[in-house]
């Protein structure tokens, strides 16, 4: 039994690993909160409404753990945090977290919490994950977590709104929330102008130092406020900035008969291996990951741009896909492990490990524009999965050409011959592919 | 500043949360008017109907 590093906080339960599946304590300090979630129908009624990970009571290991109860979750194969996900992604957890506290009121209960961690997404949707949030409504108190809510959730959204999409970063740094007055010198002058912003952000930012009485706060006050927060965090959007990734596949010199050609061969070098989840890195807006949409595979589409992570995310929601999950990661900074000891909260490439890792239209990437050297790359894709598919795309391709025209040429170890030595360390080749094109290789490698 | 590290980091969200609380009540108000006014000459359902709606069948959420 391994308690989990993330849950050291909570007094009303942690968690814990057995057999390679995750449990939770529930401790006699959350029984009457635990009962009335359960007795009072809201559980069931959260799952139903796809808003609350379900979890079932699991007797046998109670005793082992000295708790009072003990239960076991839907298990989640694939866990993201906030600095990757797209401002849709952000704003839907969000709408996730504010939901389930709209819906508890009805049954007497809150939210106690309202962070980021809690929301995961499941079936390329946003659920509460926390089993241990809600607790019952003190009547007459404002909502706790109504702080944290702005600092965790509509902080970042404003910055991202107003500033930049790619300020999500900052969430990274500041994994409690990013605080008000932080928040409130980084917006435009122009944010004031609206009424939520003002009322959310900047009044309170005046107000908070000083002591008040408090008087009663109604349950239908709190609605209020929840559904004001809905309508509020509905209305954002990011500003549209173009990027360099945006219609890669559309809008490119190599068009659609290459694609077509090179989404054959990488699904038949697939198919030539079994695997459950696979991480394709590079993903842009998804174009390859589509292959296994909606099948029994989990796929993990990462990319650096958000504008791509966004509009895949939009299109996993609207085509109900549910095998895809869409996360914005920069290979040369990736999410290290981060908060309390540093070990608070895996990094990114601990949550990765897959069957498959799919490298398509990357290498030259990380190569020629960020030095790195191919063995890193092997190396680095080595530790993720036991099979490999990756692209190599020679010097003379005309990508590797604009990549070079306004830099010397100092990569005289980027070539295919380099590369195939390099895998030769490492790697078995199973299967290799040239494509028409004549600059580019496809190679399907297995882990020596 | 140091005085600022012992207040609790909620205090002045009562104040913040009663003050929005009472705005935005009155503004749900006069669009709970504006909508029903709206869907008697639309006869279009309101989105505070279609919640309600989805909340008795339990339906699953849509973002």
């Amino acid at each position: 039994m391994q308690i989990l590093n993330a849950s050291f906080k909570d007094r009303s339960g942690y968690v814990f690993k057995h057999n390679n599946e995750y449990y939770r304590t529930v401790q006699a300090i959350y029984q009457s909160h635990y009962e009335q979630l359960l007795g009072s129908g809201l559980k069931d009624y959260l799952c139903k409404r796809k808003l609350f990970l379900p979890f079932e009571e699991s007797e046998e290991l109670v005793a082992q753990t000295s708790s009072w109860k003990v239960i076991k979750p839907v298990q989640l194969t694939q866990i993201s945090y906030a600095s990757e996900w797209s401002f849709e992604m952000y704003k839907d957890a969000a709408l996730c977290t504010l939901h389930n506290c709209i819906e508890a009121l009805d049954y007497d209960m809150v939210l106690k919490d309202a962070n980021t961690y809690n929301i995961q997404f499941v079936e390329g949707k946003p659920i509460l994950i926390d089993s241990l949030s809600f607790e019952k409504n003190n009547e007459g108190k404002p909502w706790i977590a109504y702080r944290q809510f702005i600092e965790q959730f509509v902080c970042p959204l404003l910055l991202m709104k107003y500033n930049h999409h790619a300020l999500q970063k900052i969430t990274l740094s500041y994994p409690n929330g990013i605080p008000i007055n932080v928040c409130k010198t980084l917006l435009p002058s122009k944010a004031k102008l609206n009424p939520n912003v003002y009322l959310h952000i900047f009044l309170p930012s005046s107000k908070e130092s000083k002591p008040t009485k408090e008087s009663h706060f109604s349950k239908q006050k709190m609605t209020t406020l929840l559904k004001g927060l809905v309508g509020f965090v509905k209305k954002l959007e990011v500003k549209k900035e173009k990027s360099i990734w945006d219609d890669y596949y559309t809008h490119t010199i190599l068009g659609n008969q290459y694609f077509d050609e090179k989404q054959v061969a990488v699904k038949s070098m697939l198919d030539q291996i079994s695997f459950n989840k696979l991480v394709d890195y590079g993903a842009n807006d998804g174009a390859f990951s589509m292959l296994y949409a909606n099948s029994s595979k989990e796929i993990v589409s990462a990319d650096i741009d958000y504008n791509c992570i966004n509009r895949l995310y939009k299109k996993v929601k609207t085509e109900k896909i549910k095998n895809i999950h869409p996360i914005v990661l920069d290979l040369t900074s990736p999410t290290p492990s981060f908060g309390w000891a540093a070990h608070e909260r895996d990094s990114i490439f601990k949550r990765l490990q897959s069957d498959v890792s799919l490298c398509l239209a990357l290498v030259h990437h990380l190569a020629i524009q960020y030095n790195v050297p191919l063995s890193s790359v092997l190396e680095l894709m080595h530790k993720q999965s036991e099979y490999l598919l990756i692209e190599f795309v020679e010097k003379k391709d005309e990508k590797v050409q604009f990549l070079l025209k306004n830099r010397e040429d100092v990569f005289d170890q980027y070539d295919i011959i380099n590369f195939e030595l390099e895998i030769d360390k490492l790697y078995t080749i199973l299967d290799k592919k040239m494509l028409r094109l004549g600059s580019r290789t496809l190679y399907l490698l297995k882990r020596k | 500043m140091l005085s600022l590290l012992y207040i609790d980091p909620g205090s002045g969200s009562f104040l913040i949360q009663a003050i929005i609380a009472a705005v935005l009540g009155g503004w749900f108000i006069i669009k709970g008017y504006w909508a029903r006014l709206k869907s008697f000459f639309t006869g279009k359902q309101g989105a505070e109907e279609k919640d309600k709606k989805a909340k008795e069948s339990e339906e699953e959420i849509e973002y």
